[in-house]
């Protein structure tokens, strides 16, 4: 395979079983969404050409040497605040929330963007630290990290806050955060609990993690996406309502069919089988992160490859975690499944990053 | 920069560390998989029944009622087709400022706007449909279509009313129609397999049910199945298309036996006075004649009448509401002379060869009371036969003194008194055959002798209601044979109630006797009925009698009370015919009527007549 891709002796940078898998799940994702939108080809048109575009970026992302990404990686991020800065500033506002800079003939999410370059950030930050990170380095980069989240939290777009949130502390923990810190942390952060339901969360976000403990209760209001998604996915049974047959989709039951509940329509067309189908690719392509992370060729490879796959895992698992009733609807997509541009192309260009990580050796093992 | 080993120990911490993560996420994925599971595995019927009720909306299709004839196939109740102009009351806010825009388009009379006005909020509150006028014509109906734009809540629609052809003259026998109360409803649905949620959803209005007489009896049998018509709709509620239809069943038609003539009869008869008329065929127990007067309209009642209308109607001194036939409490005064007489033979008290001097009053021996008979002076010296013929009081005073109370009103219980006799009427009284421990109990009196006596000429505590009267009176005729009694004839439930009479002690010599001096009631000059004579050409048995309202001593007295008519005598009649062998037996009752043989008698005889096609 190295061998054919050898062309006018260039390499070229490549994992085959990430691109495929990959491309797997953009296909299979531009089928659900046909059936998703009510066969709105517009839709589904402007998905494949993200979609497209998307792999060229992954594949052209995966070319340059981890050294350009560890060298750049400041400059990187400062371009991500900027643009989130510009957003609070400038943003276009939608249903109450400022998320979206307007380029014309595209919106940019930008908060999608720093979701990727912080964990690079940091990990190029802390590659070269002592084991275990010093309390110093711990409260700089818990600082950056929060700082980086709140700007995002007054969007406000609680759910992709949570996802930087995690994606820099997944980077602190895999690069040897101290034991007793995260001891000592998790203590303060169950006691300091009640301080962030009262002062960070909006009165409807309360009502969405109230909403989860009893749907039932209010069947109509605020429980009605869950009630609905649960009927959508349960009434799919073992082998589904069959492709573009499902009821709750199609007859308007269902909401955001399109975006968050993307996996409630699958669930419901093709059943715990086809659920279980995907889920398959899902899998393969996590633990195809587990094994290049495990093998990569440095510590900063390591860390990006680590953090930049929990990324993805996290996301799809507050997704399938939502759309079942298992934690609140918090609005986030399903990787690569669900329409939408910025958070799409987000996750092409962090695999792009994962395969140059993993596909590019050290001169001096070769 | 790290040392070598330090790098070593770092890949170890961050190996550990990347597994820590992925075996945590492994598992929130298992517990995802396991809720997934759940719900599309083991919980899969749930949430497919979820989803079906989630697309599908049931609109009712209402049977249609079934149709009432009598027996001769007359129809006497029948669905009425109208288009009729209706409003959501719940969904306008100002019912005056809607009828005044109504009104420039569609004239509403005053009492359509009253009964508007008067419904208005109930129905509001029901969510139920008002229907503001009915039987709009050809030119109000395209008057309103061109400007329906205006009146989104406003519609015209088909409903089916129903309609007695006869309002007048079978207002308690059949009874009128009304819309159903909630819990009616629930119980039908329950009853149907249909569930509330779809009564929620789409009851259909105008839907009736019987409310009183075989309209209510019968509702069961008239009332039909409720059809539906499957629809898919969207989360919105938005019908999208017909998914399948289930067929309403209607209703069976009731062939009552009922006789549309003789009842007109016996209305045209009564003349709106009070008083009950009830006619039955005796070889069956059908009653075929049921009036009681004065009635009311049941088309008015049914389909919409203000409350000034209704106030007049439960106003009203003569109580039209009141069924008389089935709940008006009358002593049977002389007419329960012929059941006394049986009681005195079965019992060896007397045969037909015993007489008795009547002086025209009876002592009491134990307290010396007297007991006055109608006729001053009395019957002289009488037999059984003159006893009944003449109605002489003190014959069956003192045949009464001579009976034991517990024994006479175990023999009158036969006849019918103190019991249910009909097997369809609405709610029925069963009249009052009083006895000691029913006295004490009540009065907080023991029973005395003389209470016994005044048994014997159906006065005192014992009372029965015109249809009870019928029933004694078709036993009598039939000769203690007789089923209870019904609106239906070939009712198949019907409690065949064979009561081969009494005792070896009655045989058909005595019912010939009987029946013979029941004739001469009529038909001998010294009868008390003599003047029906001439309103026939054929023989009947009858014996009249004359309530007491107040207890006078003279003729003298009577005329003082009468002049009040509530006080007057209630005239009574009991008979059967054509003799010797009956077909029919009536009762008639007319309060304040005075004179059983001469005010009650013609009307039996007229409806006997009407029956008999004479």
């Amino acid at each position: 395979m190295k061998n054919l891709l050898n062309l006018r002796n260039k390499t070229i940078y490549f994992d085959k079983y990430l691109f495929i898998s990959i491309s797997l799940l953009s296909i299979m994702g531009l089928v659900f969404l046909y059936s998703a939108s009510q066969a709105n080809t517009v839709v589904v048109f402007k998905q494949s050409i993200f979609v497209l575009f998307g792999l060229l970026l992954m594949f052209f992302l995966s070319q340059p040497d981890p050294n350009f990404y560890k060298s750049n990686s400041l400059m990187f991020f400062g371009i991500s605040i900027v643009l989130i800065v510009l957003t609070l500033l400038i943003g276009k506002e939608a249903n109450g929330a400022k998320r979206w800079l307007d380029f014309g003939f595209f919106t940019l999410q930008s908060s999608e963007i720093i979701k990727i370059t912080l964990p690079v950030f940091l990990a190029g930050y802390l590659y070269d630290k002592k084991l275990p990170i010093s309390l110093l380095n711990t409260f700089i980069t818990l600082i950056v990290i929060l700082i980086i989240v709140n700007l995002v939290r007054i969007q406000p777009d609680l759910g992709t806050s949570l996802v930087i949130l995690m994606s820099g502390i997944y980077i602190l923990f895999l690069a040897g955060l101290s034991w007793k810190f995260i001891g000592f942390s998790s203590i303060a952060f169950i006691l300091s609990l009640p301080f962030f339901w009262n002062n960070f969360l909006e009165p409807f976000q309360q009502q969405r993690i109230l909403t989860l403990l009893d749907p039932s209760a209010d069947p109509y209001g605020t429980g009605w996406n869950i009630t609905q998604s649960k009927i959508a996915i349960g009434s799919g049974g073992l082998q589904g309502k069959g492709y573009q047959m499902g009821s709750q989709a199609h007859l308007d039951f269902l909401p955001e069919t399109e975006t968050d509940f993307i996996f409630s329509v699958i669930a419901e067309e093709f059943g715990f089988i086809g659920v279980c189908l995907l889920l398959t690719v899902f899998i393969f392509i996590l633990l195809r992160c587990l094994y290049l992370a495990l093998n990569a060729r440095d510590r900063f490879c390591r860390l990006t490859i680590g953090g930049l796959s929990l990324i993805f895992l996290s996301t799809v698992l507050i997704n399938l975690s939502m759309v079942v009733g298992i934690i609140p609807v918090v609005g986030m997509p399903l990787p690569f499944i669900s329409k939408g541009g910025s958070s799409l192309l987000s996750f092409y260009i962090a695999f792009g990053i994962i395969i140059s990580m993993a596909s590019h050796k050290k001169l001096m093992q070769k | 920069m790290i040392n070598l080993e330090e790098r070593i120990s770092e890949k170890k911490s961050f190996f550990n560390r990347l597994i820590i993560v992925y075996i945590f996420f492994a598992g929130l994925f298992l517990y995802f998989l396991y809720k997934t599971f759940l719900l599309q595995i083991s919980s899969y019927t749930d949430y497919e029944i979820a989803s079906l009720e989630n697309k599908t909306r049931e609109v009712l299709l209402q049977p249609r009622r079934g149709v009432i004839y009598d027996r001769n196939g007359n129809i006497l109740v029948n669905n009425v087709p109208s288009f009729n102009l209706i409003i959501n009351p719940s969904s306008i806010e100002n019912i005056d400022d809607h009828l005044n825009e109504i009104n420039q388009i569609i004239n509403l009379t005053e009492d359509e706007e009253n009964y508007a006005k008067e419904n208005f909020s109930r129905l509001a509150k029901l969510n139920r449909e008002l229907v503001l006028k009915k039987n709009l014509s050809t030119e109000e109906r395209s008057r309103f279509k061109v400007r329906k734009y205006k009146f989104p809540n406003t519609f015209i629609d088909q409903r089916y009313s129903r309609e007695n052809l006869y309002p007048f003259l079978f207002s308690h026998s059949l009874g009128y129609t009304g819309s159903p109360e909630e819990s009616d409803i629930e119980e039908i649905f329950l009853n149907q397999n249909l569930k509330p949620k779809e009564m929620i959803f789409s009851y259909s209005n105008g839907y009736l049910i019987g409310k009183t007489g075989l309209e209510y009896t019968y509702d069961d049998f008239i009332r039909g199945r409720f059809g539906k018509k499957i629809f898919e709709v969207d989360a919105s509620g938005k019908f999208l298309n017909e998914l399948r239809v289930v067929d309403a069943i209607n209703g069976k038609d009731l062939f009552t036996s009922l006789d549309l003539e003789s009842q007109k009869v016996a209305y045209e008869q009564l003349n709106r006075r009070r008083g009950a008329v009830v006619a039955v065929d005796i070889n069956t127990g059908a009653i075929v004649t049921y009036l009681s007067s004065p009635s009311f309209s049941v088309n008015k009642i049914a389909n919409g009448m203000t409350q000034k209308e209704f106030k007049l109607l439960i106003n009203d001194d003569d109580k039209p509401f009141f069924d008389r036939a089935a709940q008006g409490r009358y002593s049977p005064a002389s007419t329960i002379k012929p059941a006394i007489a049986l009681f005195g033979i079965e019992n060896n008290i007397i045969d037909w060869d015993f007489t008795l001097d009547d002086p025209g009053y009876f002592i009491l021996p134990e307290d010396g009371r007297i007991y006055r008979g109608w006729k001053k002076g009395g019957h002289g010296n009488i037999n059984l036969n003159d006893a009944i013929i003449e109605s002489s009081n003190t014959f069956f005073f003192s045949l009464a003194y001579k009976s034991e109370i517990e024994d006479l009103t175990k023999h009158l219980s036969n006849f019918g008194f103190g019991e249910i006799v009909c097997l369809d009427c609405f709610l029925p009284d069963s009249g009052l055959l009083p006895n000691p421990s029913w006295k004490m109990n009540n009065l907080n009196f023991g029973w005395f002798k003389g209470d016994t006596v005044n048994l014997g000429v159906g006065q005192g505590y014992m009372s029965a209601t015109p249809i009870q009267l019928a029933y004694y009176a078709s036993f009598l005729a039939n000769k203690g044979e007789l089923n209870k009694f019904s609106f239906v004839q070939d009712n198949d439930n019907k409690e065949v109630k064979k009561n081969i009479f009494l005792s070896n002690n009655i045989d058909e010599n005595d019912w010939l006797k009987l029946h013979e001096s029941m004739i001469g009631v009529i038909e001998n000059s010294k009868g008390t009925a003599g003047r029906l004579r001439a309103l026939k050409d054929y023989t009947i048995a009858a014996k009249s009698g004359t309530v007491e309202l107040v207890s006078t001593e003279t003729k003298e007295d009577y005329k003082i009370i009468r002049e009040i008519e509530g006080q007057r005598d209630h005239a009574i009649i009991i008979a059967f015919g054509p003799m010797p062998n009956p077909k029919y037996a009536v009762s008639v009752v007319i309060e304040n009527g005075e004179s059983g043989g001469s005010v009650a008698g013609p009307v039996a005889i007229e409806v006997l007549n009407a029956l008999l096609k004479k």
